[in-house]
């Protein structure tokens, strides 16, 4: 495997050339600092993006240019990462060894025509592809509602702390949809592709050469760009009690949501220790929560925990039935004070390492998961793959229970189902 | 010992059938670290009526069993936990139960032939008692309202239950509340005794390794296995009528957009010339061309505003019957319904549409034999489709022509169907 980085000046190509796949992946990333407000306009312009483009007139013309170039399959996705948000076009597309000469170029030459001849004239978005667009949008923000899981930790997260990212909704806002034009939506465009920080990301059987050459004869702008912060967030405020709140939904079973914040640590605690923590507390069949609340207890199917190192965020979640609410809340707290107090064995910790190891020998098996491997090189300055495994083998327990002092319990959320026999 | 070659898709499949009966299948793929082991039964949730081993008899077992003993099959005589197990050796371990097999699994980059060793031990070992099979109950129970609380969930599980009379295929995998309180030790016993027959069952490993060593690793582990002959299991076969059970159904849930699936009953025994395997590769092509993102109605419908996403299409298979489903989400239910109709009245594909249906169908191929998940789940879906594995997928598809899908386009019947939505419910 051979990296290579190319500096464009407003822009930089990664190229992790390998011959051990059959297909490319491309990454297109695009960030910024995020803000609520700008999540729903962000949304709308990576689905316009994909629906149509000077070209390719309808999303059914788009699908079928991908039919032709041999199923190359694009998606364009929003995360919000950290204090960061950043769209995603992400693209994979079988090399052209298995398909016909000329293809690598055609399936790049794709991308690029949908990124940089959007559907646009007068400085207006079509305005049948826009429609089309809004009106899923609006449909997708709706529905969103309709699933108890999403929706229960959401209102979690905003209970927890409406300024906090996490507590945004991914689909985006009514009230923020209904202010985008054909023309404001063009003058974000433009906004996204001069300001945001752009990094192109391919991995394949690939001339590191010839993927700058392709993408720079079509991709030249010109504005020069500064990395801005640190992608880790870090909470102004701490709760000292936690704080209970309960909503009803016509469901029959009731989903339970704990949201924690993680305390200022340094990087290494926050990683590695961090890691280990949520695997014995609920990461795995074989944690405590699992032991405890599901198999000794048998008061949920599903009861997990899960770490945002990024966002400084614990969230436990679990499936039960009402009655249980007070039962369950205290198994969890208990479990979570058992880590606290030092109540778990160099055994525990020892498979968190072991899971954590083979996690990351399994990073280079696919393109895509090799480039998302080098986005978190080059956005977190994350630890190399050889350093990541000594690191968490230098854990202690010691850690551990300093990294457990720091989660502080928030919000307790319960999502009221009811069922009757 | 011996290969399997996927034509065109420069792939090799090593395979061995043991004498106790188990079949054994390895692709390596030496470009990742991962390993996928597979090991699975063909008992799912529609064997619900059978004769058990050692018995003359057919005897009938509660709705939710196979998946119930996919969840007990965990269970130890010595109290050790599989999960623990697989934790400790660096891999992450699952299994999951559907309408045809039951599947135990892990995925690792370490320790894969103690590993391995220990997924044949702990299925082929499970401890029941009646105090375990009781604390089960709580678990799946929660585990089945999670599933009654997901309008898309029970969109599909209504449409099967209302398109079949008598397959089981109509019955939720996972049973219901009450069909699981009827679940004993005994029961269990009688179904793993039965179903979990190394005859009955194959592993399939895909990944990091050297087929020689695994087959080999397998073959000792399995001689020490008692096993006692057996024929092939008994299962009551149905005499499933072509007319659906219920035509429509309205269901009421908190939600916000209504759902709706139209399904459609094909009898596949009455197709003329055309095997059932050209015939499942047709019909999905047609359905793409006409549900999917490259169908001009799809294109119209909405920017008519008639629907925002989409058609979902889905079809499952009996012996018997192919049921197509097609989902959409709406606001003009009634509209679409009928929309939904004449389009799969009007079935079709120009020559050019089939060949780029081909290319994307040969394509997948390729990317299939880069992902040791993919290749996994090939083998198995053709174990248990076909008993064997379909070695020339690539030429199947290059014979593919339009004279033979006009052919099979005529000779579909669209005239049993049932209708199911999932609406709003009044707010109190």
């Amino acid at each position: 495997m051979n990296y290579t980085n190319f500096d464009m000046g407003s822009y930089h190509i990664h190229v992790i050339k390998t011959d051990h796949f059959k297909s490319v992946n491309v990454r297109i990333n695009f960030k910024r600092p995020i803000k609520k407000e700008e999540i729903t306009i962000r949304n709308f312009l990576n689905d316009i993006l994909l629906e149509s483009s000077k070209k390719y007139q309808s999303r059914r013309e788009i699908v079928i240019e991908t039919e032709n170039l041999y199923n190359l399959s694009c998606r364009n996705s929003t995360v919000l990462s950290g204090n960061y948000i950043i769209s995603m076009l992400n693209a994979e597309f079988l090399n052209e060894k298995y398909t016909e000469p000329g293809m690598l170029k055609k399936s790049i030459d794709f991308l690029m025509e949908l990124l940089f001849h959007p559907n646009v004239k007068n400085q207006q978005f079509d305005q049948k592809s826009f429609d089309l667009i809004y009106k899923a949008l609006e449909e997708e923000i709706i529905s969103a509602k309709d699933n108890p899981n999403h929706y229960a930790a959401l209102r979690m997260m905003e209970e927890m702390d409406k300024n906090l990212p996490l507590s945004f909704a991914s689909e985006g806002y009514i009230e923020d949809l209904k202010k985008i034009t054909p023309a404001s939506l063009y003058e974000y465009y433009k906004s996204m592709i001069h300001s945001d920080i752009i990094d192109i990301f391919v991995c394949g059987n690939v001339d590191p050469n010839e993927i700058k050459q392709l993408f720079s004869d079509s991709f030249k702008i010109n504005t020069l760009k500064r990395k801005k912060g640190s992608h880790y967030l870090t909470h102004k405020k701490i709760r000292m009690r936690s704080k209970s709140v309960k909503e009803q939904k016509d469901t029959k079973q009731s989903k339970l949501v704990i949201g924690c914040k993680v305390g200022e640590l340094n990087l290494q605690d926050r990683i590695y220790a961090g890691y280990i923590y949520n695997l014995i507390l609920g990461a795995s069949p074989d944690s405590k929560l699992f032991r405890e609340v599901r198999e000794k207890n048998s008061l949920c199917y599903s009861v997990s925990s899960r770490y945002q190192n990024l966002n400084s965020v614990l969230t436990i979640q679990a499936g039960i039935d009402k009655e249980n609410y007070k039962k369950t809340v205290s198994l969890i707290k208990k479990q979570m004070k058992d880590i606290a107090q030092g109540k778990f064995s160099e055994e525990d910790m020892e498979k968190a390492r072991v899971i954590y190891v083979s996690g990351c020998q399994g990073l280079f098996d696919s393109p895509a998961s090799i480039n998302s491997t080098y986005i978190s090189y080059v956005y977190l300055d994350a630890d190399p793959v050889e350093e990541r495994i000594e690191n968490i083998s230098k854990v202690t327990k010691d850690d551990v229970i300093r990294f457990a002092k720091h989660v502080h319990l928030d919000t307790i959320f319960l999502l009221e189902g009811d069922y009757h026999e | 010992m011996n290969k399997i070659e996927l034509n065109h898709l420069d792939t090799t499949i090593y395979h061995e059938r043991l004498e106790n009966g188990l079949e054994i299948f390895v692709a390596p793929n030496h470009h990742g670290n991962n390993v996928y082991a597979t090991y699975s039964t063909k008992l799912g949730s529609v064997y619900n009526e059978f004769v058990p081993f050692g018995k003359k008899e057919f005897v009938k077992v509660p709705d939710g069993v196979a998946h119930f003993l996919e969840h007990k099959v965990f269970e130890q005589e010595d109290g050790s936990d599989p999960f623990e197990f697989f934790t400790s050796h660096g891999a992450s371990a699952n299994a999951n139960t559907s309408n045809y097999k039951t599947t135990y699994l892990f995925q690792g980059t370490k320790d894969i032939t103690e590993n391995l060793k220990y997924l044949l031990h702990y299925v082929e070992h499970p401890y029941f008692t009646d105090e375990n099979v009781e604390k089960e109950k709580g678990i799946i129970k929660q585990e089945l309202l999670m599933y009654d609380d997901d309008p898309y969930w029970k969109l599909y599980e209504t449409t099967l239950f209302n398109s079949f009379q008598k397959h089981p295929i109509r019955y939720s995998v996972g049973g219901t509340v009450q069909s699981i309180q009827k679940i004993t030790k005994d029961i269990l016993y009688e179904c793993y005794n039965t179903f979990y027959h190394p005859r009955n069952m194959f592993l399939v490993v895909t990944g990091d390794v050297e087929p020689e060593e695994i087959i080999s690793l397998v073959r000792e582990e399995q001689s020490h296995r008692e096993t006692k002959e057996m024929d092939a299991v008994k299962i009551k076969l149905v005499d499933e009528p072509d007319t659906v059970y219920k035509e429509q159904e309205d269901l009421y849930m908190d939600i916000t957009i209504p759902k709706v699936t139209v399904a459609y009953k094909i009898n596949m025994e009455q197709l003329q010339n055309i095997t059932e395997r050209d015939f499942k590769k047709y019909l999905n092509i047609c359905l793409d061309l006409k549900f999917g993102e490259t169908s001009q109605v799809v294109e119209e419908l909405k920017e008519q505003n008639i629907i925002t996403e989409s058609f979902g299409y889905d079809v499952i298979y009996t012996n018997r019957h192919a049921l197509i489903m097609i989902s959409t989400e709406t606001k003009n239910t009634k509209e679409v319904i009928l929309k939904i109709d004449e389009m799969i009245h009007h079935l079709s594909c120009t020559e050019e549409e089939l060949e780029r249906a081909k290319k994307v169908i040969i394509s997948n191929n390729i990317y299939m034999t880069d992902h040791i998940y993919s290749m996994n789940h090939k083998i198995m879906s053709d174990m248990i489709r076909e008993g064997k594995v379909m070695d020339h997928v690539v030429d199947e598809i290059k014979r593919l022509n339009i004279q033979d899908l006009e052919q099979l386009i005529k000779q579909l019947d669209f005239s049993n169907k049932t209708i199911t939505t999932v609406k709003e419910k009044e707010k109190h």
